[in-house]
């Protein structure tokens, strides 16, 4: 699995030229009103909207599919439970359990609205550099603090892993081996309880570093943003797509995958 | 421990921003820059560990580790599990971004009900068991309380989900033993070498008359 989300950042196209600040405003809005769509047609076209966005953005689609990867092992169980188990008469038996084909729709409904939105964050995160990103946020009215612990947590992120993987080879050199028994167990407590430690050292020796080069609890940073008429263009482009969709899903023209959701 | 997005009805989407908001005003009030480091260790610390998985028969599970989080850094878990949730959604749609509220408040709201639990420690005896103990308890507490939270978040979208909610319930009961021993062995590993690490260390009482 990949974390560095913003590999793929340097690629040029419009996604990537557009300012950080209104992709992420035009974008999440989309975002959003998928998360509230109730009919699967509806469902299927932003999905199509989110995969023209990533296939604009030039990310290679191995790295997306990574993410859709957790997404499809996660909601897997929806597909087995829901039909299974949606309250109402059922359309017939299946080895003795009732199958409705509501439940059915709902699954399907709610993995097409997954796979969308994940898309649509790899299309926001993935095209620019976290930082940016980041920075954009902050002048998007985000809480100063919020963005600058996100900022370190994010370097924080890459450090522990290194530190996980030296010391899982420390251990494994030591003749360690993961099993389901209560050794493992109380050695992985130690184990986090170490990698604690550590952690808390070096970032202790990291905060005096910088607080003894001027840092004050302020981000300052050399980007400024600047919106252009076609910033403006996409985002009335992402806008009207948006509404179109909310729109068409408001006013019925398909069978809705649940009805009295509301 | 998370929900995907699409699942969740509008209203429980809103109400999931609206007590994130509320909890992280409360638990950021009083907070220092210089608390900045330690949250976001624990922060990733929750990101990491949730990548961590363990081999239980056929399958596998993932530790969740939110009751630790509440262990070692008290009210202030809070701010951590959100941040490390709001990374997960916008690294890997782990979770995702319009369910970063219902989340924050699922892991978040289980790290601070562990914490409570990890308090009530000095009011026994134990001796030099007392941290395993309380941490396995505040272990169990972080995930039973998450995975009620989640059960109501889905029952409150619709009946049809009642099955899943007990599903989900169940599945966690593995997850429940296994992080009430690593949560307690890391905290007793932590009294014995780092105590000052662990939140909530002296007692009020005795504050008081010194």
């Amino acid at each position: 699995m990949s974390l560095e989300i913003d590999r793929f950042s340097h690629i040029e196209s419009s996604v990537q030229r557009w300012d950080p600040r209104i992709k992420i405003l035009s974008l999440g809005f989309f975002i959003f009103v998928v998360a509230i769509l109730k009919t699967i047609p509806v469902a299927v076209i932003s999905l199509l909207i989110a995969i023209i966005i990533i296939k604009i953005t030039n990310i290679p689609f191995h790295f997306v599919a990574n993410s859709i990867k957790v997404i499809v092992l996660f909601l897997a169980p929806f597909f087995l439970l829901l039909p299974f188990s949606y309250p109402g008469e059922a359309a017939f038996h299946l080895i003795g359990l009732p199958f409705a084909w509501e439940g059915l729709r709902l699954a399907i409904l709610i993995f097409t609205k997954a796979v969308t939105i994940v898309l649509t964050t790899n299309a926001i995160f993935g095209s620019s550099r976290f930082d940016i990103s980041m920075i954009a946020l902050q002048s998007l009215k985000c809480p100063k603090l919020l963005v600058q612990m996100i900022l370190f947590t994010y370097r924080y992120i890459f450090v522990f892993i290194d530190e996980v993987k030296r010391m899982e080879k420390a251990m494994r050199s030591k003749g360690f081996v993961m099993k389901a028994n209560m050794n493992t167990l109380r050695t992985m407590g130690n184990f986090v309880g170490t990698l604690l430690i550590r952690s808390f050292e070096r970032t202790e020796r990291v905060y005096s570093a910088m607080v003894s080069k001027g840092y004050q609890g302020e981000l300052h940073t050399l980007v400024t943003f600047e919106a252009q008429g076609k910033d403006f263009v996409k985002a009335g482009l992402i806008a009207i797509l948006t509404i179109a969709v909310f729109v068409t899903d408001m006013i019925n023209i398909f069978h809705p995958a649940i009805k009295g959701w509301y | 421990m998370h929900i995907a997005d699409g699942i969740l009805s509008a209203p429980v989407l809103a109400a999931g921003f609206g007590g994130t908001a509320i909890l992280a005003a409360v638990t950021m009030r009083k907070m220092d820059h210089e608390e900045i480091p330690k949250v976001s260790v624990m922060s990733a610390l929750f990101f990491v560990v949730n990548l961590i998985h363990i081999p239980i028969g056929p399958t596998s599970i993932h530790f969740i580790m939110n009751g630790l989080v509440g262990v070692i850094l008290g009210k202030k878990a809070f701010p951590a599990i959100m941040l490390g949730v709001i990374l997960q959604a916008f690294l890997f749609g782990f979770g995702g971004v319009t369910v970063i509220g219902v989340n924050c408040v699922m892991l978040g709201g289980g790290a601070l009900a562990a914490y409570f639990i990890w308090q009530l420690r000095h009011r026994f005896l134990l001796g030099d068991r007392l941290e395993m103990i309380f941490g396995a308890l505040a272990g169990v507490t972080g995930i039973f309380v998450s995975g009620v939270i989640l059960a109501l978040a889905l029952f409150l979208t619709g009946e049809e989900f009642l099955a899943t909610a007990g599903y989900a319930l169940t599945a966690h009961i593995p997850a429940l033993i296994i992080e009430a021993i690593v949560v307690g062995a890391c905290a007793s590993f932590l009294k014995k070498t780092k105590p000052d690490l662990l939140s909530g260390q002296v007692r009020k009482r005795i504050l008081k008359t010194s």
